[in-house]
């Protein structure tokens, strides 16, 4: 089982007909409109979602308890560019990476999307936090209740 | 439970999830999972053979015993999980950053 595994990387393209700039704007500081916190956030329901715009600085969610849950970290902040981050899988820790890139094309953006570092998530190296629940569980109980 | 085949689903059951918890820290025997659960040997058993049917666990045989352990591609399953995640997030982003540009950009 110890077999090194080449894991694709996930790659995501998407036009999106508005400027560069406001792509970037509406992508980091106006998630709480589109992503989809039902299914696939830490807590299920969210007042708010944070991307602090700097390097080193944190991606997070908040409960409606006012209980953050971490996202990732900002690797690198090139507005209105381009954003790499660190992201936390399943609370194994910042090991995987996100890099997105805002294009313009015509008027319009072209944004490519890349998740990878899947050589990185150890599912049988555990990490010894003591908080897996928050990872596996929370995040397929959402899963569960989607699909159930 | 019926699984239908899909890793995740596998892993909706909580008693799988600790299963599969107890197995990230190295092989186990059905015994030893069993000693550190609330159920039968069977039903560990029976676990486990979902658990692999659905490409999350392995198991060798160790001398007289067998030894279940994670299965690592199980991170693939991960993986596409996340690709379809991205494909929903981005076709709603899509939707939110052309409406806000129509209106002017307010949001």
């Amino acid at each position: 089982m110890n077999d090194a595994l080449v894991i694709e990387v996930v790659r995501k393209t998407v036009t999106v007909d508005c400027a560069v700039e406001e792509a970037f704007r509406i992508f980091t500081t106006d998630a709480m409109n589109w992503w989809p916190v039902a299914t696939h956030s830490i807590h299920g329901t969210v007042s708010e979602i944070v991307f602090e715009p700097h390097v080193g600085g944190e991606v997070y969610e908040v409960a409606e308890s006012g209980e953050r849950g971490h996202w990732a970290t900002v690797l690198e902040w090139e507005p209105p560019s381009r954003l790499v981050l660190a992201w936390n899988i399943l609370d194994r820790g910042d090991v995987t990476e996100v890099e997105v890139r805002f294009l313009a094309a015509d008027g319009q953006t072209r944004v490519e999307l890349e998740h990878r570092g899947w050589e990185n998530v150890e599912l049988d190296a555990p990490t010894k936090r003591g908080d897996y629940d928050e990872g596996w569980g929370v995040v397929l109980g959402k899963y569960v209740d989607r699909t159930g | 439970m019926q699984t239908n085949g899909h890793p995740l689903d596998a892993l909706g059951d909580p008693t799988r999830r600790q299963i599969f918890e107890l197995l990230r820290s190295g092989p186990r025997s059905v015994g030893e999972l069993a000693a550190g659960l609330p159920v039968s040997r069977p039903a560990v058993s029976q676990h486990l053979r979902v658990l692999e049917d659905v490409g999350l666990v392995t198991h060798h045989r160790s001398g007289t015993r067998n030894l279940y352990e994670l299965d690592s591609a199980g991170v693939e399953t991960l993986r596409d999980w996340v690709d379809g995640f991205w494909s929903e997030a981005l076709a709603r982003f899509k939707d939110v950053a052309e409406k806000a540009s129509r209106t002017g950009g307010s949001s």
